[in-house]
């Protein structure tokens, strides 16, 4: 819910970008690029002023007079100095850059604790949930604001704007200084833009260098999709198809997230998306309004149909969207009994919710062997004549006869009580190549546990089974092998060989005077219980059974596996099969949910009392009036169901330290176990850099309510922390969540958070290079001011560089691309050491940069210890490896129990020195013994 | 009311493509005098047009129109007093905005266009009049958009959008050459009517003798930038092609016209 909310949400915010589009593009056919550096100018004002006290609705207002500025920059360049349109956007654009820079004084400024716009309207809030309250706010904005733009466009100014765009001839002819008009169209456009910048920074909680990134894309974006949608009769459809397309983007961007599309592709389709729409109006730009409305509907077809084949191929999960080959599922089952009929319907079911529907793209033949077994033979016959994909044999037998006879496709087999017995495989992991499945077989001495609880002392128990079924003997075996503990509980067997032999049996036993029933799983004592329960009554004999779906069918209890899960389970093999896995590389798997049913009626009718303890563990109760209970009781161990639940490990953008740092916690929650005790699942991430996918990402883990969130990286924490304010959330990899802005202190933070900061090591890095360096005077730095965490270590280091008596020369940089320049420009001051810290601009390239300063001798330090392998001479920085399993720990304590509330965040740099030996002897520089015994690692 | 004199320009000096268009002209128009132009193909008579709108400063002479020096003034100011039609019906309209819309930007020329509606329903039925004289059942279409008429129908209301706030200066440009015989002969109507009713100062290049002979009470003739020769008097209208055409031959003995220029002239008029 809060994801397509939200995506409306955003559709509106964004309006104001299509807004501009539309004027720049369509009115003036002025391709403007500024809009992409005004958008963020846009939010940097806006945000300076909000945290300075003025009121939202005028940093608004000052947003959009700035961006006019602007905007009027970028048309004044283009009609006063002729430049090309593109290349004068491109200069104010890159001018710009600096520029937002300046206004916002650093690349990040958090929103979250003040009164911003977003807060303003929730004041009025009548108790409605935030977003859908936003949404109400915004959908009347939006209405107003369209208004207001159409209006516009019927004035007389207006109307000379659109004149001028339409046909700048004419307009000069009616006296228009068509010039003027255009430079006031320009600046507009880039007004609203920065008005869309600043309510999506008020929105999102914080202003960012990068947010502008991509705006013009995905702007004219919207106004194509808009402009194929609606009938543009008048200029109010015009401005409503503009509102429209920004929406629909939205949702499509929410779609694809929600299907599971990695956001890195995103952008991409979105590029040929608009470039096939432009080729397809620029061709048709001679021929006349009509057929323009009907190519820009085939364009979209086109970018659609792209969207879906690309997506198709790249994600499966897509395919039930496209047509493609049917895959042919080949199931079957030896006989017509209820386990079998359970697991082949759960698998059926399954599979539909994975997306795999009759007739569309797959075909089903179900057969049933009804318990001959040459008939099993001769399915699997037919199943290879009609070129079945995959064979899913239900049963022993089945899995035998296909195991056997099918060598060069894959077989999926379910509802199988110990496969190793007829040798499809080893261990779960060595098996057939081309087959896997899932298994599993009641544990008979946890069974035994509860027979013993319920009947203490000496007894006697029955049991009854086929001799001709290999399921059966390894039950039966199993039972005999647990009574091996049990000396004073005697086994009475009574063998069958069809349904109706049970009754005869089962009363024969009662005969012989046991005390209870303890039935294996057998498949025809399965279809006669019936008989069993009726032979027991007389003599009052409890049964212990493990049809688990039957709780009240006359047992008193039932303890085993649902055979959904079975079925379950093997038609997501059948799933990841079809997707490309291999059945090689997919160990079998045991059921994951086992049931224990007890039935109190029958327990009232037999005179039992069933102790308490058990009564906790039972995760069904029948109650004396026969009626199901679900009980309260959860198991302490392995085996009992527990609900799945989602951890969502959300990474902002792909760099060394967050990949490392999201290792760590990857491999720290793996190795606690506690993922597999509780069933949890983890989903990894990622924004690739882009805010508003870390938006979507953010909405969309709070609408699919997942159970626990893990961020890596500041804008993951930022973006999480607005949406959120339920769901536990643990961060990782932050310099410093102060000045992130989501917390006060560390103890004062929203009830829901909590994590560890991790300041660079700056001061003790300083201290060691004079320490390594007792004549060094001079240290050397390339930084990006775009970087928050850059601009926190430099300012530390300047500090401690004064503290150490060192002078310190820095360079700033925009990008990768100017380094070789800065480091010119800082070789000129002749520095003794070169040093970079928490700058992931420059950790790029870092083996260059360290070969260059190798050529000069001048010895690199750095804050990340891995980069002594790219030739740094001393690096002392945090371990992000350690940092993320200790992000683990404080998750898994979270996952166990404790409120996030009552933990402070932490603040933790385990501080690893890394050293490089041979450069050192290559300089001549000699490096304290003490230093050498306390390196975590030393490059000889 | 138009004085030009010793007027020169030259496109894209000192390159490849340079082209001296206009060779030293020298005119005088009356005021409410009606002047044909006829010459070659690339004779130089749009850019003496364009010359007179404003759309370029010259190289060397001068402009005045009422008196006064138009050095200096650009097309859009001067479009307070100059009209002008195109060849080109696309030219005059914008096409995607509606009929009411375009015969509003016309008549706002020279006015401050500000931020308020002003096309009200009273000036729509204002406007409506106007186009009911224009005998092209236009007057019921009023919110369509240019982009659904005729190119005889975007010319006549091109021309009505030119006159209807009385310019000084009435600048057509073959305005007839690319519509159908039928529409030319209902947009010259239209524009004798108008000339008369208004007494417009006029100034139109055709590409039809008759036109040139017929219209008007002066035909000049372009050639190489310069005006070569001139008809007038009250026999204007008495004359023959054929008349005009000896007039051509004495042209040629005065080695002002080559005898490929007369072939041309032939090709393009008759
Ligand atoms: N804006 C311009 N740039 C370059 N050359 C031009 C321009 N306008 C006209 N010319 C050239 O000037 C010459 C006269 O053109 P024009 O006045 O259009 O001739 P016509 O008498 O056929 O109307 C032609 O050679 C034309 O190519
Ligand atoms: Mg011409």
């Amino acid at each position: 819910m809060e994801l397509w909310v939200g995506a409306l949400n955003l559709g509106f915010l964004y309006a104001f970008v299509a807004f501009g589009i539309y004027i720049t593009f369509r009115i003036h056919d002025f391709p403007d690029i500024t809009v992409d550096g005004t958008f963020t100018t846009g939010a940097a004002v806006t945000s300076v002023l909000v945290v300075a006290g003025t009121h939202p609705l005028l940093a608004v207002l000052a947003s959009f007079v700035a961006c006019m500025a602007a905007g009027s920059i970028t048309a004044l360049i283009n009609t006063r100095l002729n430049v090309n349109s593109l290349l004068a956007g491109i200069l104010v654009m890159t001018g710009l850059y600096s520029i937002n820079l300046h206004i916002m004084g650093r690349s990040n400024i958090p929103l979250l604790n003040t009164s911003e716009f977003f807060t303003l309207l929730n004041r009025a809030n009548p108790g409605l949930p935030h977003e859908p309250w936003t949404a109400i706010c915004l959908t009347l904005i939006m209405a107003a604001s369209w208004l207001a733009v159409s209006f516009f466009f019927k004035t007389d100014l207006g109307l000379s704007m659109r004149a001028s765009g339409n046909n700048p001839i004419m307009a000069r002819a009616a006296g228009i200084n068509v010039d003027r008009v255009k430079i006031f169209g320009v600046a507009l456009a880039n007004g609203l833009v920065g008005i869309s910048g600043s309510l999506v920074a008020q929105y999102q909680g914080f202003a960012d260098i990068g947010m502008g990134i991509g705006t013009v894309v995905t702007g004219l974006a919207s106004v194509i999709i808009g402009e194929s949608i609606l009938k543009k009769h008048s200029i109010y459809a015009w401005i409503a198809s503009a509102v429209i397309g920004s929406v629909i983007f939205r949702f499509m961007i929410a779609i694809a997230l929600y299907a599971g599309m990695d956001p890195v592709d995103l952008k991409l389709l979105t590029a040929i998306f608009v470039l096939v729409t432009l080729i397809v109006t620029a061709k048709i730009a001679k021929g006349a309004g009509k057929v323009k409305r009907k190519h820009l509907v085939t364009a979209m077809a086109a970018a659609a149909i792209i969207f879906g084949i690309f997506a198709g191929v790249k994600y499966g999960n897509l395919t039930a969207f496209i047509p493609q080959k049917k895959v042919k599922i080949g199931i079957f089952q030896v006989s017509d009994n209820p386990i079998l009929n359970i697991t082949r319907d759960a698998f059926l079911d399954e599979m539909k919710r994975l997306g795999y529907v009759e007739g569309k793209n797959a075909t089903f033949l179900v057969e049933n062997a009804n318990g001959d077994i040459a008939t099993v033979n001769a399915i699997v016959d037919k199943f290879l004549r009609d070129k079945v994909d995959i064979l899913v044999p239900i049963s022993t037998a089945c899995t035998q006869a296909a195991s056997r006879k099918v060598k060069d496709r894959p077989v999926v087999f379910a509802t199988v009580a110990n496969p190793f017995v007829i040798e499809v495989g080893k261990t779960d992991t060595d098996h057939l190549p081309n087959v896997t499945g899932v298994y599993g077989a009641v544990p008979m001495d946890r069974t035994m546990e509860i027979v013993t609880k319920i009947l203490p002392g000496p007894i006697k128990i029955g049991a009854i089974w086929d001799p001709s079924q290999a399921n059966s003997e390894v039950n039966v075996n199993s039972l005999k092998k647990a009574l091996q503990n049990y000396p004073d509980v005697t086994f009475v067997g009574g063998n069958v060989s069809n349904s109706s032999e049970v009754y005869q049996v089962a009363a024969s036993l009662v005969q012989r005077d046991i005390d209870a029933f303890v039935l294996p799983t057998d498949n025809i004592v399965y279809s006669a219980f019936d008989s069993v329960v009726k032979a027991s009554r007389n003599r009052k004999v409890p049964i212990i059974f493990n049809d688990v779906d039957h709780p009240e069918g006359g047992a008193l209890v039932v303890f085993g596996y649902t055979y959904v899960t079975s079925g379950k389970q093997a038609a997501n093999l059948v799933d990841r099969i079809l997707k490309g896995e291999k059945p090689a590389s997919i160990p079998f798997e045991r059921y994951r949910e086992i049931v224990l049913g007890i039935n109190l009626k029958v327990a009232e009718e037999l005179g039992l009392a069933i102790p308490r303890e058990l009564l906790e563990k039972a995760t069904v109760i029948i109650d004396e009036s026969g009626t199901r209970q679900k009980s309260g009781g959860t198991s302490s161990r392995e085996g009992t169901p527990l609900p799945a639940k989602r951890l969502a490990l959300f990474q902002f953008t792909d760099n060394v330290i967050l990949d490392i740092c999201a290792e760590g916690v990857l491999d720290g929650l793996k190795k606690s176990g506690v993922l597999d005790r509780q069933n949890i699942a983890i989903d990894h991430k990622m924004a690739h850099g882009d805010f508003p996918t870390a938006q979507s990402i953010a909405q969309e883990m709070v609408s699919k309510n997942y159970d626990y969130i893990v961020t890596v990286s500041t804008v993951s924490l930022q973006v999480t922390v607005n949406h959120n304010k339920k769901i536990p959330h643990v961060f990782a990899a932050v310099t410093d969540p102060l000045k992130a802005g989501v917390a006060k202190s560390f103890t004062d933070h929203p009830a829901n958070l909590t994590g560890l900061a991790t300041p660079q090591p700056v001061e003790s890095t300083v201290r060691l290079m004079r320490k390594v360096f007792p004549k060094a005077r001079v240290i050397g730095m390339i930084w990006n001011p775009a970087e928050v965490n850059s601009e926190i270590c430099t300012v530390i280091t300047r500090e401690a560089a004064k503290k150490y008596g060192f002078k310190v020369v820095e360079v700033q940089i925009t990008g990768t691309q100017e380094i070789d320049q800065a480091l010119q420009s800082v070789l000129g001051d002749k520095p003794d050491i070169f040093f970079t810290s928490g700058d992931t601009t420059v950790s790029s390239v870092i083996p260059s940069l360290a070969q260059k300063l190798r050529q000069k001798r001048i010895p690199y330090v750095t804050n990340t210890p891995a980069d002594i392998d790219s030739g740094a001479f001393i690096c002392l920085g945090a371990d992000y490896y350690d940092v993320g399993l200790k992000t683990a720990d404080i998750a898994i304590r979270i996952i166990n129990g404790e409120k996030p509330a009552a933990m402070p965040i932490v603040s933790y740099v385990p501080e690893q020195l890394t050293l490089n030996l041979s450069l050192a002897k290559e300089f001549g520089i000699t490096i304290p013994d003490d230093l050498i015994r306390k390196a975590a690692r030393v490059v000889k | 009311m138009i004085r030009i004199s010793d007027y020169h320009k030259t496109f894209n000096a000192g390159t490849l493509n340079e082209v001296y268009a206009l060779r030293g002209i020298n005119l005088r128009i009356q005021e409410g005098e009606f002047l044909t132009i006829i010459g070659t193909n690339g004779s130089g008579k749009s850019t003496l047009l364009n010359a007179i709108a404003g759309t370029f400063q010259p190289d060397r002479g001068t402009i005045a129109i009422g008196g006064k020096d138009m050095a200096g003034k650009a097309d859009f100011q001067r479009a307070r007093f100059i009209s002008r039609v195109f060849q080109n019906p696309f030219m005059g309209t914008a096409p995607d905005m509606t009929i009411a819309e375009n015969i509003h930007l016309a008549f706002m020329r020279g006015k401050p266009r500000h931020l308020i509606p002003g096309l009200t329903r009273e000036r729509r039925d204002l406007y409506r009049e106007e186009v009911r004289m224009l005998e092209m059942q236009l007057e019921d279409r009023l919110g369509n958009t240019i982009g659904t008429l005729s190119g005889g129908q975007r010319q006549a209301l091109t021309l009505l959008m030119a006159v209807m706030n009385e310019p000084k200066v009435l600048l057509l440009d073959e305005h007839t050459a690319a519509l159908d015989p039928k529409s030319a002969a209902q947009v010259v109507a239209l524009t004798e009517r108008f000339v008369a009713r208004y007494g417009l100062t006029t100034v139109m290049i055709t590409h039809s003798m008759q036109q040139a002979l017929a219209l008007g009470t002066r035909t000049i003739l372009m050639h190489k930038g310069q005006v070569i020769e001139e008809i007038a008097g009250k026999d204007k209208s008495l004359l023959t092609t054929t008349d005009l055409l000896d007039r051509f031959a004495d042209l040629r003995k005065q080695e002002k016209l080559t005898a490929e220029m007369i072939e041309e002239m032939r090709r393009e008029y008759l």
